[in-house]
């Protein structure tokens, strides 16, 4: 790594090591503080026919109990559509729905006031899988197509199709630190929050809008999220809108701080996708035609599931090019609770799709599934346009497959796992190599402009405020780099703020791995301002020295100097106390809005992204077929951040984007009963990736010399890419159990690839093998 | 007799006295965690998931390992009443670094090395990192990566993917320990040992609450016959979760973690003696070369911060149908030595657990000892537990197999118990039967395996569905015979 010495580690590293730093639950309050709960339905689905309050509100030490009638402003929180109440008004429709709220001086408190509330349910049917919500027909929405080329003629002339049914989980996000948010109430309609948000503006709104008052009226701050990877989009919005709604109540400063069972019962998950797949392809191994029928499990409300599904939609074709492809997406209703984004946000369930496409036909034509992959990827002049009508420029595939092979050994390593599993029955290698091309922007094209303000104090110490937020994801690091080489000075004089909407209005969630994107722009352009005003400033001050040059000033390495005003170097915090001094603003809003995108919806056509960011991984592993567990033997990742702003904090992304994406893929198993209530409500079930489930040889590393046109500082986003690298563990785990057969039957397969799932799927081909042996 | 009504401890420093009756604000329940963060100095200590899950909350207690040092000990402080930690020091992730003349903090290796690696992100799970780090980095010099990545399984970070923390730990611990913990050894080990010296029964009572903490065996006995309601505990990473995830009134409770009788392991001829006290990590580093199956169970017992709690005794009285060493007590014949007033039983691990959950203890007893008989050299033992994830989960399905082969490789004695197929861990008698006396082959497996189905209605739930247990159960019975029918076979045979 080149300059490695002066890339910044995390602006909040030294903080976190020691304690420091200060999560919205770690705030020091007045002794006023009220801990706020909230009870939520244990019916999927019912009519409330009664409830009562009494006794709950008689316990010492209970200040407010709250139902949908004590909303002083609209009883809703649907951030897109309009169809998600705050609290439970008359009918719960899933279990988890918040119905109640309550006050109280304690945690223990208030736990105790939910146990003394009563209320009785006439229990309605509920729908609570997804092939149950299909079978009815139960659309949250009208279904979506994207079309190109003539598919059903393609079919008629295929030499060959594949046909199947995939089904991928839902997810948890298990930010460490759950949803939490804190409400003091000001003066007349006055209400500050405190959130742990990625959407500070819509949380404001939220707020707003149930407490019957203006925008104007409301404050959001958000420091820092202990995590978010989606689930604080909009679900931070309903934690906000609860405390508030107790903080207008009781008159007292109120906090929200989930426990963990309860958030992981209350709050939405990534989608759950039933896939339908039929592809037509060559003898070579060339795709033809692809049909798919997206099928995403909504829950009981929108939230975000149209964008999600579009973003599915958009990615069915990963990195090939496909000449006639449909899919159609359906966003079912269930008495699920609404889910919700998760990094990637429909991209991996649209993805997983294709690359098990790809991996069936390799395996009917007995080839290497890489092979089948590198042959239909998308050319670099021609058979480069989506489905959707977009050009796939700058397209590095190519390069990062010949660099991954190489760095591999990939083909020793095939050789190896192939000698491995004919000399072993009950313990398989497996291997694959997947590619990422992910689209970057907002899908929903207004959403991409930023903000942000610049302030310069007089002791030449820079605030910046922009609309992204920190989960964790380094933005605020990036922000600083982007200030600092801008204005030229050093990053320990800079500071970012917490986010915040009295600061910069208007923002968009920090989400669709576009913070840095968007809030870099923002902040070049505020910066921007602020440099040309002192230019102007420096130019009319030794206008008679410089003899009307038209060279800059320069910026840089804490001074001004001037390439025609030898002898001329001022120490920033000079400069700006002289700029002061004459009068000169030190402050500065910036703006941003990215050029050239759009989607017409009717259509299907556009071009919804402003750039792709690519990447590719191979990993084997090994499974023990006696017990289903498995083991990464080794990763290899590459992956194209542009030029990286900061390689440290993008490695850390990706490494981490790849490793939740192995938790969806293999771990992490929601399941619900078949009356709706969430079985792995727990950690004690639900099972994320501890450190002995990383690979045992572990290699990430960013291409390099690959700047990214138009964009802050030629670098790409990187959130969200990375996390469908896993797509290589989990298809190197499908290679291990099809090896059980010699790779003769197709696995049954799905996300997540479970030690259970694994188990069944050995133990069907081991049915299938000895039926054939028979014969 | 006398007793003490307040506990207590170090922390920053300081001794504190807490008196629950004049604080008010506490309980004999409330968490160590909960105590914490209620302190403006303390925050960093994290709840992530109240439930001894993750690890953010991982604390430090340092106690005198009695060879004149400090033993320090990575814990979940979600997990652990107050009074437990009477006597010990505690170290949050605040005491960790020491501050320059300006309360600049200089930081120490741990925290230092997790900066320089960007081993962090989101910064939650970061103070629990810290704490683990640095009671790893305390334990061991130049530790393997498998003793760094055992030291943090109990840690879990949703941001980093983990290979930038485990890096920061194996550079950290190449450091010669001179931290400012080993300069103030001897001052700590002064007040510690001035806190020991009192060993009067420690007494809270607070509203609604009782909570008994003996010292001496005597006097456990005599609060244990005084007091059958109350509920016994030694470590309590079991009991504490009906209080922090059922919010369960625990009016009385007797603690039996200050008995240092119930705290050995011994061994002779016939057997090896595990006080009920012992923690899973003293039984699991001292089983590593003598009884390695038990080492193996519970090298995936929970995590290191669980098992530094954790104790035998209390998965014992636990009776879990999943519990991890039940099916190889009960395989190897062990014995549970129960003491009451002027009597003791010995009673088979097996007859002791008597149906969900349920104990054949009378209300007068404590569990004392665990005795193993000491597997003869011709003896094969393998146990196995199949979960989700490896580490830090609880077993799907887990069993254990104890086995003699003749000379002529036939079953001579066989023994195999699962755990997770029944209300309680359960010897698969009907498979025993159709092994006994026959040539141990792949056949005979099959065979014997067969009989599990007639034997076990395992349930459905979160972890897996009913077959999914039974194909489990089949498959490890298999998986024993291809660990012992070969290459063992004929070392155990020379030996035999």
């Amino acid at each position: 790594m080149k300059n490695g010495h002066d890339i910044s580690h995390h602006d909040s590293a030294l903080l976190h090591v020691t304690g420091r730093s200060v999560y919205i639950n770690d705030m020091q309050v007045s002794e006023q503080l009220l801990y706020g709960r909230v009870f939520y339905s244990t019916q999927a689905h019912a009519r409330i026919k009664s409830f009562n309050l009494e006794k709950a509100k008689k316990l010492n030490g209970v200040a407010a109990v709250l139902s949908a009638k004590d909303i002083p402003g609209e009883n809703q929180v649907g951030p897109v559509i309009r169809d998600e109440v705050c609290l439970a008004d008359g009918k719960v429709e899933c279990y988890g729905q918040a119905v109640f709220l309550v006050a109280a001086v304690d945690d223990e408190t208030a736990y105790q006031a939910c146990r003394l509330i009563e209320i009785e349910y006439e229990p309605l049917p509920a729908v609570t899988d997804i092939e149950t919500a299909m079978g009815k027909r139960a659309l949250l929405l009208p279904e979506r197509k994207i079309e190109t080329g003539d598919v059903d003629r393609a079919f008629t002339v295929a030499g060959n199709t594949v046909e199947g049914v995939l089904k991928t989980g839902a997810q948890e996000h298990w930010y460490l630190e759950t949803q939490t948010s804190l409400c003091i109430p000001g003066e007349g309609n006055e209400m500050k929050v405190f959130a742990s948000t990625q959407h500070p503006s819509e949380t404001q709104a939220v707020v707003a809008e149930v407490l019957g008052v203006r925008r104007h009226e409301v404050t959001v701050e958000m420091k820092r999220m202990g995590g978010a990877f989606g689930g604080k989009e909009t679900q931070g919005n309903h934690i906000a809108a609860w405390a508030a709604l107790l903080a207008r109540a009781t008159g007292c400063p109120v906090k929200i701080h989930l426990f963990r069972d309860d958030d992981q019962i209350i709050t939405g998950k990534r989608h759950p996708f039933l896939s339908k797949y039929k592809a037509a392809y060559t003898s070579e191994g060339k795709i033809t035609a692809l049909d798919v029928e997206l099928n995403a499990d909504g829950g009981c409300a929108n939230d975000l599931s149209m964008p999600i599904m579009e973003r599915a939609m958009f990615h069915t074709d990963n990195a090939y090019y496909i000449p006639n492809l449909r899919v159609v997406g359906k966003i079912l209703k269930t008495n699920h609770p609404s889910n919700t984004a998760f990094r990637g946000f429909g991209g991996p369930q649209g993805m997983a799709v294709i690359e098990t496409v790809i991996d069936r036909i390799a395996r009917q034509l007995k080839k290497d599934a890489a092979e089948i992959r590198k042959l239909n990827f998308y050319g670099a002049k021609s058979d480069n346009v989506t489905h959707y009508g977009q050009v796939v420029e700058n397209n590095r595939l190519e390069l990062l497959f010949n660099k991954l092979l190489e760095r591999s050994d990939y083909r020793k390593l095939k050789r190896e796992t192939e000698a491995f599993n004919r000399e072993n029955e009950f313990l398989k290698k497996g291997l694959a190599l997947t590619p990422v091309k992910f689209g970057i922007s907002f899908t929903t094209s207004f959403l991409n402009q930023a903000g942000a303000l610049v302030n310069i104090y007089q002791d030449g110490t820079v605030l910046i405020s922009h609309g992204g937020t920190e989960m964790g994801q380094g933005l605020h690091t990036k922000m600083v780099e982007v200030a600092s080489s801008l204005l030229g000075i050093s990053k320990e004089f800079i500071r970012i703020s917490a986010t915040d909407t009295s600061k910069v209005p208007n923002t968009s969630a920090t989400a669709a791995s576009s913070g840095s994107d968007l809030n870099g722009m923002a902040v070049a352009d505020a910066i921007g301002k602020i440099i040309r005003r002192l230019s102007e400033f420096l130019s009319e001050k030794y206008a008679d020295k410089i003899h009307g040059s038209k060279k800059p000033f320069v910026f840089k390495d804490d001074f001004v100097t001037h390439p025609d005003l030898s002898g001329f170097k001022l120490a920033f915090p000079e400069l700006i106390r002289e700029a002061y001094l004459n009068q000169i603003s030190l402050s500065a809003t910036g703006f941003y809005k990215t050029p050239d995108i759009y989607f017409d919806r009717e259509k299907g056509k556009g071009k919804p992204f402003h750039y792709y960011a690519f990447g590719m991984s191979v990993s084997q592993v090994l499974i023990d077929t006696l017990t289903g567990s498995h083991k990464i033997l080794k990763t290899f990742i590459l992956h194209d951040v542009g030029n990286s702003i900061n390689p440290r904090i993008d490695k850390g992304q990706v490494e981490g984007g790849f490793i939740q994406g192995v938790g969806w893929c293999t771990t992490e198993e929601i399941k619900w009963d078949d009356d709706g209530r969430l079985l792995t409500f727990s950690p004690d079930t639900y099972k994320i990736p501890g450190v002995k489930d990383i690979p045992e040889e572990f290699h990430v590393e960013l291409l390099e010399n690959v700047p990214n046109p138009g964009t802050i500082k030629n670098s790409k986003a990187v959130g969200e890419p990375p996390f469908m690298h896993a797509f290589s563990v989990w298809l190197a785990i499908k290679d291990a159990v099809s090896a059980v057969g010699e790779h003769r039957f197709e696995p049954d397969f799905q996300i997540p690839a479970t030690n259970e799932m694994i188990l069944q799927s050995v133990e069907k081909i081991r049915k299938l093998q000895k039926g054939k042996r028979n014969l | 007799m006398p007793v003490q009504q307040s506990i207590r401890f170090i922390l920053d420093d300081q001794v504190v006295e807490l008196d629950f009756q004049q604080s008010g604000q506490y309980t004999p329940v409330t968490t160590v965690l909960n105590y914490l963060r209620s302190l403006p100095g303390h925050k960093g200590v994290k709840e992530g998931c109240g439930q001894g899950d993750c690890g953010a909350c991982t604390v430090v207690l340092a106690e005198p390992d009695g060879r004149g040092g400090l033993s320090y000990k990575a814990v979940n402080s979600c997990l652990i009443f107050l009074p437990m930690i009477h006597g010990k020091q505690l170290i949050t992730v605040e005491n960790i670094n020491e501050e320059d003349k300006d309360h600049h903090p200089v930081l120490h290796p741990v925290q230092l090395a997790l900066v320089q690696h960007d081993g962090t992100q989101c910064g939650y799970c970061t103070p629990g990192m810290v704490a683990s780090m640095f009671a790893l980095y305390k334990n061991h010099r130049n530790p393997a990566k498998e003793v760094v990545e055992d030291a943090l399984s109990g840690n879990l970070c949703r941001c980093t993917g983990y290979r930038s923390i485990v890096d920061a730990a194996l550079d950290a611990c190449k450091v010669k320990d001179n931290d400012h913990f080993s300069r103030n050894k001897e001052q700590v080990i002064e007040k510690l040992d001035a806190l020991y010296r009192n060993t009067e029964t420690i007494v809270i009572q607070t509203g609604n609450h009782t909570y008994l903490k003996p010292f001496t065996m005597t006097e456990a006995l005599k609060l244990r016959r005084e007091n059958p309601d109350a509920l016994m505990i030694t470590g309590a990473t079991d009991v504490a979760l009906l209080k922090t995830k059922k919010h369960l009134h625990l009016p009385k409770i007797l603690d039996l973690s200050g008995l240092d009788e119930l705290k050995l392991i011994l061994e002779d001829h016939h057997r090896i003696v595990i006080g009920a006290g012992t923690t899973m990590e003293e039984i699991r580093e001292y089983c590593i070369s003598r009884l390695p199956a038990l080492a193996g169970i519970l090298h995936v017992f929970g995590s290191l911060q669980i098992r530094n709690m954790a104790t035998m005794g209390g998965n014992l009285m636990s009776a879990s149908p999943i519990g991890d060493t039940l099916p190889l007590l009960i395989a190897l014949h062990a014995k549970v030595r129960l003491l009451g007033n002027n009597k003791q039983r010995d009673l088979p691990v097996e007859d002791f657990i008597t149906g969900y959950r349920q104990t054949d203890i009378h209300a007068d007893e404590l569990p004392a000892l665990i005795l193993i008989p000491k597997p003869k050299k011709n003896v094969i033992i393998r146990s196995y537990k199949l979960s989700k994830r490896t580490d830090l989960d609880i077993s799907t399905v887990s069993a254990c197999f104890r086995m003699v082969l003749t000379k002529e490789n036939k079953v001579r004695e066989i023994d195999i118990v699962y755990g997770g197929m029944a209300d309680r861990p359960k010897r698969a008698a009907a498979a025993e039967l159709v092994l006994k006396d026959e040539l141990w082959s792949r056949a005979l497996v099959e065979r014997a395996a067969n009989q599990l189905e007639k034997a076990f209605q395992p349930l459905s739930d979160a972890r897996a569905a009913a077959d999914t247990r039974m194909i489990m159960a089949r498959n490890l019975l298999l998986k024993f015979w291809l660990e012992t029918g070969r290459d063992d076979l004929n070392e155990k045979k020379e030996t035999d």
